[in-house]
């Protein structure tokens, strides 16, 4: 049998430039051993974005007594011979399931890059657009017969929303996040009146039936996804009353506070008990080129009754254990307090932390200079943050992609998890 | 001494090398060297192609491709019965002589090279379309400008656009033009593409390196050069060198002291504050950058990229795919057929009317998107019609046509005009949805908001001016079923789906007109609407 | 003495530092200039010393928000929540209240009579102190603590008025309170919203507040000081602002909106003795010195500082001002320049 000359060179091509991307060939994570899939089962993540880079200084890595570290104090905490900034009195008497990072050097300064690079775990590349972490987790995190949604995105500022990366790439709109903006309810969730829910499902079903005979003989991405999100819709909309906190229990929402950020939190603890495999609810907006210790004043404060409510919250209905909590952002700080006593971004040395599901609590890996200007110990970039995320939740870093005949690793080639912070 | 030598490589290697004695003579129809070069191609692989398809199926794929929209009843029904065998060429010749036409091909183009949410190239697009403008013309305008009409003024968007950030510029030049992404380039040599080095992504660059944006004008310097680091270290300066790696000499930049400067910067100043355009440099690089890029020796990227992306947008994949990857590691699936297509192209004035018109009269056009043999080829093949999501556009005009009372569309003295009212009024629907790229996939938002819309609920709902009003009024149940398909699908209904509505309908005796209602969502939600196939 | 004419108003010279200096007072009598540090440090300095020496007294641990001369001792507030009394001459505490405040300390007054030593906390309360004893006298609570916003607020700055008889206060969203220093009465609440941004939507928190307040000679007129509504609230992006009250009224006389070429906070705000002009400093990332006419209600002159001004003293005969800012300490003269050279106009 002959083989055809053009078929030979398209192929050729094929591998050394990537194709667009064909999720018929990206089943190959499928085959996993069993054990990892248990493994990875009912994982969770809450990334708590902390939109416009907070500071590292007045969070995780303080510097008492240097000019670079400004006014605030640093606390002792739970853990003997860790201090956080004074702003986070309640994370400091339960850091017992956190794991501190103090050693990012990601090197994108800018808003845009910098958030890129966060949500994305790698720099873009110009012929491959590639999912951000919450599409990654989704994928592999989600099952198909769970009936909430598995990608769920808050961020109601305005400022630096277009920022915030939500993008399924070449994993496609499957995997897309269901992204509140303006509410905190999903648009369209709801059932019309003026039909019945038997009606409402019936006719789906009749549709259903018309499309499948359409596309039978047909083959194309694009048409299998149509049918795939019509699938979805009556699964998501039993999931409304998730986002509807009117059933919540007083005394938790008194706990929580009435806060926009605290009401999403509370949504996102709902979301994650239900089994959403990733939620995030970006806080913005934290850019304090001037007056950054008043802007952490505010923003700190409450990040740290938040964050502690909500691992308490979790911690006490026992999904702490199955759910990674993270606080990121695009960068951080300069230790340099500017004339207006603002910091400006700095992606150089800063910080992250991750609570719960797979993590070491209690540690603190890398360190800064004493000055905070340079990382001293243990320096790591996003790639690693990304790959430790994953290994967290029970999934392997180094697993492949196929786009095309193209392989894909989850994290960039020669990065390793940190695994000083994993249980 | 290497660079040198890949230089060479790539003038050798440069996509599509002439070899015109070889290609189908020019004076071959453009449906018929389509056809000839992509049949041989299956006859070599034997590969069956897909069937032909009906007149219905026919009717509403190039309506869809020419005119933006899926016809009416009557239209469907008119052809179909017409028994004049020129029907398909008359077809194409009377959707091609409307403006929808040049509106919906402005629209594509507009974003294909607007960044990505601009519409500021459309109205001119659609300007340069009418005028009957080349593409040479309209990458012309576009990259060098002219400020003294108003339409090349708004094309100059696609340069003022990206004028910020002139990597970006050269890049999306590169890639949108010459369907080369040389993003790669700009810190080390290409990875994959040994022929592109941080020569030639600099050398692009400097075509627009002195161009900036001096109020709402482009405008450029006299002066200004490009020095870079390579990977090893080393300073080079670039030269004003083309993707083929032909360099332009140029004259030795213009040299001002701080006085001259100083003028020069109130000059533009001044400019700025009258509104004016700056004139442009007696040597503009951004001048020779279409020079160079239309002249014989170089011009195939030019010529090839177009021919690429109109391919692509009928056929739903480009003979070279990605369509930014037209690079000699990645050969097109039909050289030939590319090169008879790009030459046809250059020789015909860039016309893209016309290369259009051919690409939609060809057999291969016309093959079903079902394919029912035992395994569908792959799509480079072109044995079967790709599905193609709708456009926003085109999906917004769809759901219009469809909704409305078919009566609505029947008097043939009023329907041209109604149809083009509608199609306007329900244009706002199209924001609602995504433009589709190469991997689109349908968010399951627009799945929720077709599924609890208020405004869509309106559009399904049994009223007079709807689709279901006309419906409820009908007999039987049969003639209903056969009214929607048509009205929503335009082709008859088959038995199957007659039995399955029946059903539906039956079971909802008690409430008729919300099950018509519902019949009617079914069928506008489904995939038949949602795609051209 | 005090025909100082701010027309005449230039810079004699600058010291650089590491630190940012916050605070800064002179005894009229001894001349001696002190400055508060965000090195935590008091210092003793002569800013026109050649290569000025900088004499630290040091027990503070966060930045010196507050400083006041009770002519026997000096008293520091600072963000660490701690008052101190020193002695002058050995730099040594002699007295040290740990937890002054729950909060951070912003600022120090200190009565005409100087018996009595004002303090001013995020905890939102105003301590009156024994200047002498270091005894709690009274407290001033009113200012919430929580913004509508849900957010802290912020208490900056306290001044008390020529006869000693009032208290104002000034707090981050931008209330105004003025009390009766005998009884610790409230007696009326101002206010200048404009000084105060909240960001409910593109970024969602706020910025601004009033920064500094003083009293006319006279006591009638009290002139508050900050930044005006911010577009975006990463930056002192507005225009420094003085808004004038009638004491006795209430009444807003006027307000001073500022111009783009001056932005930041007001920190402080100077009355020429005669009450007919002040002095309003500050700034952003750069400083500046603005005169205002309050007769005439315009702007008599703007100069450009060297630095984001923090505070600034002014010899009581109008000839010196010597102010501290970020990362520099600087020298100005009312005195007319001594030859005739072309002045340097900053307007």
């Amino acid at each position: 049998m002959s083989v055809n000359p053009s078929r030979r060179r398209f192929l050729g091509g094929a591998a050394a430039a990537g194709i667009a991307a064909s999720s018929m060939n990206m089943d190959v994570l499928k085959a996993e051993a069993l054990s990892n899939e248990l493994k990875k089962n009912g994982k969770r993540v809450l990334l708590l974005w902390l939109a416009g880079g907070a500071s590292q200084l007045e969070t995780w890595d303080p510097k008492p007594g240097r000019l670079t570290g400004g006014p605030y104090q640093a606390i002792q905490t739970s853990l003997p011979g860790v201090q956080i900034s004074e702003l986070m009195p309640k994370m400091a008497t339960r850091l017992h399931n956190t794991a501190i990072i103090r050693s990012l050097n990601t090197q994108i300064g800018d808003h845009g890059g910098g958030a890129r690079l966060m949500h994305l775990g790698r720099r873009d590349e110009p012929n491959l657009k590639y999912p951000d972490m919450g599409s990654v987790l989704a994928r592999e995190l989600g099952r198909p017969d769970l009936q909430v949604p598995d990608y769920v995105s808050f961020y109601t500022a305005t400022e630096g929303r277009g920022n915030a990366v939500g993008q399924p790439g070449f994993l496609g709109a499957r995997y897309a996040p269901m992204f509140l903006t303006t509410d905190n309810k999903p648009a369209h969730l709801s059932r019309l009146e003026d039909i019945t829910d038997l009606d409402h499902k019936e006719r789906a079903d009749l549709r259903a039936l018309l499309s499948n005979r359409f596309a039978k003989g047909r083959v194309s991405e694009s048409l299998g996804s149509h049918n795939v999100a019509y699938g979805r819709v009556r699964g998501l909309m039993s999931s409304e009353k998730l986002f509807d906190l009117s059933d919540e229990p007083q005394k938790i929402k008194d706990r929580y506070g009435n806060s926009l950020f605290a009401q999403q939190a509370m949504v996102a603890r709902r979301l994650v008990e239900a089994g959403t495999p990733f939620v995030k609810v970006a806080r913005a907006w934290w850019d304090s080129h001037g007056q950054n210790f008043e802007t952490h004043l505010e923003l700190v404060t409450e990040l740290d009754h938040v964050m502690s409510t909500l691992l308490e919250d979790l911690e006490e209905r026992g999904l702490l254990e199955d759910t990674l909590v993270v606080t990121l952002a695009e960068f951080g700080r300069t230790p340099t307090i500017n004339a207006s006593l603002g910091r400006d971004h700095f992606a150089r040395a800063w910080s992250a932390s991750l609570t719960g599901c797979g993590i070491q609590g209690g540690t603190v890996f890398g360190a800064t200079d004493e000055d905070g200007q340079h990382v001293k110990d243990n320096e790591i970039g996003a790639a690693e943050l990304f790959a430790t995320i994953y290994k967290a939740v029970g999934i392997d870093p180094h697993h492949e992609y196929f786009v095309g005949s193209r392989p894909i690793p989850l994290v960039d080639p020669g990065t390793h998890a940190v695994d000083e912070v994993l249980a | 001494m290497l660079k040198k030598l890949s230089l060479l490589a790539a003038v050798l290697l440069c996509p599509g090398i002439n070899h015109a004695q070889d290609l189908l003579p020019p004076e071959t129809s453009i449906q018929d060297a389509v056809d000839h070069y992509i049949k041989s191609e299956q006859a070599t692989g034997n590969i069956q192609p897909a069937a032909q398809v009906d007149d219905y199926v026919l009717m509403r794929r190039t309506m869809l491709d020419l005119a933006g929209r899926i016809p009416t009843i009557a239209e469907v029904e008119a052809y179909v019965a017409d028994e004049d065998p020129q029907k398909r060429v008359k077809l194409v010749d009377r959707l091609m002589a409307q403006p929808e036409f040049t509106e919906q091909l402005a629209y594509d183009l507009n974003n294909i090279l607007a960044p990505a949410g601009k519409t500021d190239l459309e109205l001119y697009l659609v300007d340069a379309l009418t005028a009957q403008k080349g593409w040479d013309t309209m990458f012309a305008d576009m990259i060098y400008g002219n400020y003294e009409e108003e339409m090349p003024k708004q094309a100059m968007q696609f340069v003022n656009l990206r004028i910020s950030d002139i990597d970006n510029l050269t890049n999306a030049t590169s890639a949108l033009f010459f369907g080369v992404n040389i993003s790669c380039a700009k810190c080390h040599d290409h990875p994959l593409v040994s022929e592109w080095t941080q020569a030639h992504f600099y050398g692009m660059k400097s075509f627009f390196n002195r161009s900036f944006s001096n109020g709402d004008f482009v405008a450029e310097r006299a002066y200004g050069e490009i020095k870079y680091a390579t990977t090893s270290g080393e300073q080079l300066d670039a030269q004003l060198m083309f993707l083929t790696g032909s360099v332009i000499e140029e004259p030795e930049p213009v040299v001002l002291d701080d006085e001259g400067k100083k003028k020069e910067k109130a000059d533009f100043e001044q400019l700025k504050k009258d509104k004016k355009p700056a004139p442009a440099p007696a040597f503009s690089r951004r001048a020779q950058l279409i020079e160079i890029a239309l002249r014989e020796n170089d011009r195939e990227y030019f010529s090839k990229n177009i021919a690429n992306r109109m391919w692509h947008r009928i056929y739903g994949y480009g003979l070279v795919m990605p369509l930014d990857q037209m690079h000699p590691e990645n050969p097109p699936s039909h050289p030939d057929l590319l090169d008879w297509l790009a030459r046809d192209t250059y020789a015909n004035g860039y016309n893209l009317p016309r290369l259009i018109r051919g690409l939609v009269l060809s057999q291969t056009y016309s093959q079903s998107s079902r394919y029912d043999g035992e395994k569908r080829p792959a799509e480079f093949w072109f044995a079967a019609a790709n599905v193609k999501p709708l456009s926003p556009r085109q999906y917004a005009a769809a759901l219009a046509i469809a909704a409305r009372n078919p009566a609505h569309w029947e008097d043939a003295s009023e329907a041209e005009s109604r149809i083009a009212n509608e199609v306007k009024a329900q244009r706002g629907w199209a924001n609602k949805f995504a433009v589709p790229n190469d991997e689109f996939q349908v968010s399951v938002d627009e799945a929720l908001l077709f599924s609890n819309d208020t405004a869509f609920e309106d559009k399904i709902k049994v009223s007079n001016d709807r689709l279901g009003g006309e419906l409820a009024k009908l007999e039987t149940t049969e003639a209903m079923v056969q009214r929607a398909i048509k009205a929503v699908y335009s082709r008859p209904a088959t038995p199957e789906e007659v039995q399955a509505i029946s059903a539906y309908l039956d079971a909802r005796n008690d409430r008729r007109e919300d099950a018509i209602s519902q019949i009617v969502w079914a069928l506008m939600t489904s995939s038949e609407l949602r795609f051209n196939h | 003495m005090f025909q100082a004419d701010p027309q005449n108003f230039r810079e004699l010279k600058t010291t650089t530092r590491p630190d940012i200096m916050l605070r800064m007072i002179r005894n009229e009598d001894s001349g001696e200039i002190y400055v508060g540090s965000s090195d935590a440090k008091v210092y003793k300095v002569n800013p026109m010393a050649e290569e000025p020496e900088f004499l630290p007294f040091e027990g503070h641990t966060s930045y010196v928000m507050g400083l006041v001369d009770t002519g026997k001792y000096l008293v520091s507030g600072s963000y660490d929540k701690s008052l101190i009394w020193w002695n002058k001459e050995t730099q040594q505490q002699v007295r040290r209240i740990e937890l002054a405040h729950d909060r951070w300390i912003r600022n120090l007054a200190i009565t005409p009579d100087k018996k009595h030593v004002l303090s001013v906390a995020d905890d939102m309360i105003c301590k009156i102190w024994d200047a002498e004893s270091g005894e709690l006298v009274r407290e001033l609570v009113s200012h919430i603590k929580i913004s509508e916003e849900g957010f802290p607020n912020m208490l900056y700055a306290v001044t008390v008025s020529p006869d000693g008889k009032l208290v104002a206060t000034v707090d981050r969203i931008a209330k105004i309170k003025i009390w009766d220093f005998e009884t610790g009465e409230e007696l009326k609440e101002l206010e200048a919203p404009k000084c105060y941004t909240w960001d409910a939507k593109a970024r969602i928190h706020a910025i601004g507040g009033i920064r500094s307040v003083s009293f006319s000679p006279d006591g009638t007129q009290l002139a508050v000081g900050g930044i005006g509504q911010i577009g975006n609230v990463d930056h002192l992006g507005a225009a420094g602002r003085v808004e004038l009250f009638d004491v006795a009224s209430g009444e807003k006389l006027h307000m001073f909106e500022g111009d783009d070429k001056h932005k930041g906070l007001v920190e402080q705000i100077i009355f020429h003795p005669s009450g007919k002009w002040i002095m309003a400093v500050g700034g952003d990332h750069n400083g500046w010195i603005q005169f205002m006419d309050l007769e005439k209600k315009e702007v008599l002159k703007q100069v450009k500082a060297p630095m984001h001004v923090h505070q600034m003293v002014v010899t009581s005969d109008f000839s010196t001002a010597y102010g501290a800012g970020h990362n520099r300490l600087a020298v100005w003269s009312f005195e007319p320049k001594p030859e005739p050279e072309p002045e340097p106009q900053d307007n």
